[in-house]
């Protein structure tokens, strides 16, 4: 049997990278300033942030669901996080892993009800937003937590290889190189994937399906926390509107990376690099765009446009897939 | 003047990478029924669908009614009095046998509203014709599905159909349903004029009720419109397969008769079962015959754990045990159910065949951290693959892309592969061609010959026959009586059928 591996050129991550090579040619030769040791740095930390969403939103479409939730758990996240470092003085590790925890219970709040009730993670997470939002303004009082320790906000600010890149990208990336091992090598990921593929054949053959949704939706809210965390050293401040009202402003990015990068909308299968990949032509685009003086509700519309075309294009994918690989 | 209603010649039809009609004709004689025939993948879909105006050829001539033509869309097909009726039910289940009946072409008042005493009485005209005893009110979805397969048949012949195409229409039908079935056909053929295509991988049926047999093999003709006196069943499988037909040896001798690895005792069930008694010996083939709704596949999934069993004994390897759900059916007492209905319950269809035949011994092959490499995956489950002789141009290929049978040989191996001492078998050959079913015969009685004990659930009656050491008939949720097989067709039917109309 030929075990062919098909060819990279083929891929859908082949096609995103060399989009993305192209902007920033584009984008390097008709704006000031795309190259500068500035702006290259000001990208890594949004695309590590934007990076982090798109995961966080990416381990739940694999079920074929999705998570509205995400920004206010994002919100939540940080500002338990604000509070127990600002208030309680807790150190900063077992702050940072308490946040964790919060977004994996957050998550696991949604994934409970998803599965027990049967409704769709849509109506569920719709609801669970405004609960975990509005539960979180109402204890915070809507006071931001501004006295972060130092150390914690530094490593927002921290500037690596020749001060153009921030530690943030690097947190994001290690992150992706574990998603990927963890779909691709373990037998949970494949687990994961099977039951989002078709949860019935994956029942009938000796899969929990609940427990793999309730895990993905942890997941997710582990990595939302997780997101809310890098936000968070680098705004140097826990913010209760950091995401928007509702934390809505993280939907678009969320939406906009796995689904650009490959991961299929009915679930069953993903890609963890065409996420990154995703969210790095995202970023890179809005930033071009606003270097070149397009106006803030132009750059909302493209982005609207783009994931349009995003879906048409997952809608055709779902038709002529021909990619062999369900995890790249 | 003209004998032949439809009439195509030289047909080819190309798809990317396959020739799927090679020089194919096919003449339908008017009034007749006319049985086209060939294993999966032989081209019979295609041919279905150039009649019916999805495809179109792309050379090669179509007649109908002697006058060559176009069909440039399915509008076109229907214009000319051609309807088919698919195996999938074309329902709609929440309307009403009337509504559905006349959705092409509902009467409407003066005032623009659909007039439901117009459909009632319009539909009535039609089910009358075919002798159906069904109030046009009634609702789609509480029919059985014999009465729906009438109804889509009704429907056709409301759109004036002259030639009827029907795919498999048996396929879910009891032998006494297809028995009315072929009687009404007979009966509009005669009345009606009407000319019929049936497509079945029943060769009882077709010697049964056609006229002509066209077999295709490989996108060619192995005969076109021969009389159907000319063939017996040898040579008409010689045609299909290219070689005789192996029959399967069916007389097992089982070793030790009284080694029950598990029991069902007094067995109620959320799903409505009662009283259910069940015995299965090592290395026995035990039957679960009845008819469709007999709840047979239900009481198979109450026994994995799929739904809940609520009162009663299960008693695994003589101790009483509870099994809530496949997995741990799978992992702690090694119970494995090949679904019926492969494609929603059996397989991944977008992912790829190592993935599939894997799904069921992750977690046995897993190392530190869950570790699980394609590579060990390959190393456990290739053999199976390669045992099973699935054609796939590699281990990568997509299921969606493989053929019927060699989804179903996929969906086998899951089970080969993950060891099981109690495999439970769902109608395996429903749609699969000769060769592949014969193929699967002779597996599942070396299967059982080796220790695996089998629960066969089919509705195929020379099948279970050819099968099973015992043969328990349920009806009604219920059991209504066990028949030991002594593989002797005519008094074993006969036996089985009196349980099923006691």
């Amino acid at each position: 049997m030929n075990k062919k591996i098909p060819n990279f050129i083929f891929t859908n991550q082949f096609g995103l990278l060399c989009l993305v090579l192209i902007f920033i040619v584009i984008f390097s030769t008709v704006t000031d300033g795309f190259t500068s040791r500035f702006n290259i740095f000001a990208l890594s930390r949004v695309i590590a942030i934007d990076i982090m969403i798109g995961l966080a939103m990416m381990v739940v479409i694999l079920t074929g669901g999705l998570n509205l939730a995400l920004g206010a758990i994002g919100v939540c996240a940080a500002m338990f996080g604000g509070w127990c470092m600002e208030v309680l003085e807790i150190p900063i590790i077992p702050s940072i892993l308490l946040m964790l925890g919060m977004g994996s219970f957050l998550g696991w709040i949604n994934g409970f009800i998803t599965v027990k009730t049967g409704v769709h993670s849509f109506i569920v997470t719709l609801a669970t937003m405004s609960i975990y939002f509005g539960f979180m303004t109402m204890l915070t009082e809507a006071e931001a937590f501004r006295r972060l320790p130092e150390l914690f906000t530094d490593f927002g600010s921290a500037k690596l290889f020749n001060k153009y890149i921030s530690p943030l990208l690097l947190v994001s990336v290690a992150t992706c190189f574990v998603l990927f091992y963890v779909f691709r090598f373990t037998d949970i990921g494949r687990k994961l994937i099977a039951a989002g593929a078709n949860p019935e054949a994956a029942e009938l053959s000796g899969i929990s399906v609940n427990r793999m949704f309730i895990y993905c939706h942890v997941l997710s809210g582990f990595l939302g926390a997780l997101a809310a965390i890098l936000l968070t050293t680098r705004i140097g401040a826990a913010i209760p509107s950091m995401a928007g009202q509702l934390g809505m402003d993280w939907l678009l990015p969320a939406f906009l990376a796995p689904v650009i990068g490959g991961t299929l909308l009915s679930g069953g299968k993903l890609s963890v690099f065409g996420t990154m990949l995703g969210a790095v032509l995202v970023t890179l685009l809005t930033n071009g765009l606003y270097l070149l003086d397009v106006g803030e509700f132009w750059i909302r519309f493209f982005l609207g446009i783009i994931l349009l075309m995003a879906v048409l294009l997952d809608r055709t994918r779902e038709y002529f897939t021909l990619r062999k690989v369900i995890v790249s | 003047m003209n004998e032949f209603c439809l009439e195509i010649r030289s047909a080819n039809k190309s798809f990317p990478g396959v020739k799927a009609l090679d020089q194919a004709s096919f003449r339908l004689r008017k009034g007749s029924i006319h049985a086209l025939l060939g294993e999966n993948g032989a081209g019979k879909s295609t041919l279905i669908k150039i009649i019916t105006g999805v495809h179109k050829q792309d050379s090669g001539k179509l007649f109908i009614n002697g006058k060559e033509e176009t069909l440039n869309n399915p509008n076109d097909a229907t214009k000319f009095g051609i309807s088919v009726v698919h195996q999938e039910r074309n329902l709609i289940r929440r309307f009403s046998v009337g509504e559905n009946l006349m959705l092409n072409n509902l009467p409407k008042t003066p005032l623009g509203l659909i007039d439901y005493d117009e459909i009632t009485i319009k539909s009535k005209k039609w089910l009358e014709m075919m002798d159906l005893d069904i109030d046009p009110k009634t609702v789609v979805s509480e029919l059985t599905v014999a009465k729906m397969q009438l109804c889509e048949i009704a429907k056709a012949l409301s759109l004036k159909a002259k030639i009827l195409l029907l795919d498999e229409p048996t396929s879910s039908l009891s032998p006494q349903e297809s028995e009315n079935l072929f009687t009404l056909l007979k009966k509009i053929v005669r009345d009606e004029g009407v000319s019929i295509v049936f497509v079945s991988h029943k060769l009882e049926e077709v010697f049964n009720i056609c006229d002509d047999v066209t077999v295709l093999r490989d996108g060619e003709n192995a005969c076109t419109s021969e009389d159907i006196k000319n063939l017996d069943r040898q040579k008409l499988v010689r045609l299909m397969i290219g070689r005789d037909e192996q029959i399967v040896k069916s007389a097992r001798k089982i070793k030790n008769a009284k080694d029950t690895i598990l029991a069902l005792r007094n067995v109620k069930t959320e799903l409505g079962h009662r009283n259910i008694d069940l015995e299965l010996n090592r290395s026995e083939i035990i039957g679960l015959y009845g008819l469709v709704g007999a709840g047979r596949t239900e009481l198979m999934k109450c026994l994995i754990g799929q739904d809940k069993i609520t009162d009663g004994d299960v008693i695994v390897n003589g101790k009483k045990v509870t099994i809530n759900s496949p997995k741990t059916a799978l992992e702690k007492f090694k119970i494995g159910y090949i679904s019926e209905d492969r494609k929603k319950e059996g397989l991944i269809l977008i992912h790829n065949v190592l993935d599939n035949t894997s799904i069921t011994v992750w977690s046995q092959i897993r190392k530190a951290f869950g570790f699980v490499s394609d590579g060990m995956i390959a190393n456990k489950v290739d053999s199976y693959i390669r045992q099973l002789e699935v054609k796939t141009p590699s281990n990568y290929q997509l299921i969606s892309n493989l053929s019927g049978g060699n989804q179903q040989k996929i969906s086998v191996a899951k089970w080969l592969a993950a060891g099981t001492d109690i495999l439970i078998i769902d109608e395996p050959t429903v749609g699969i061609d000769i060769k592949t079913k014969a193929y699967l015969h002779e597996l599942i009685i070396k299967l059982a010959d080796n220790g695996t004990s089998i629960i066969l659930i089919s509705s195929d009656m020379p099948e279970m026959i050819s099968l099973a050491d015992k043969i328990l008939v349920m009806k009604d949720f219920q059991m209504s009586g066990i028949v030991e097989n002594d593989h002797d067709y005519d008094a074993v039917s006969s036996k089985i059928m009196e349980f099923i109309h006691t």
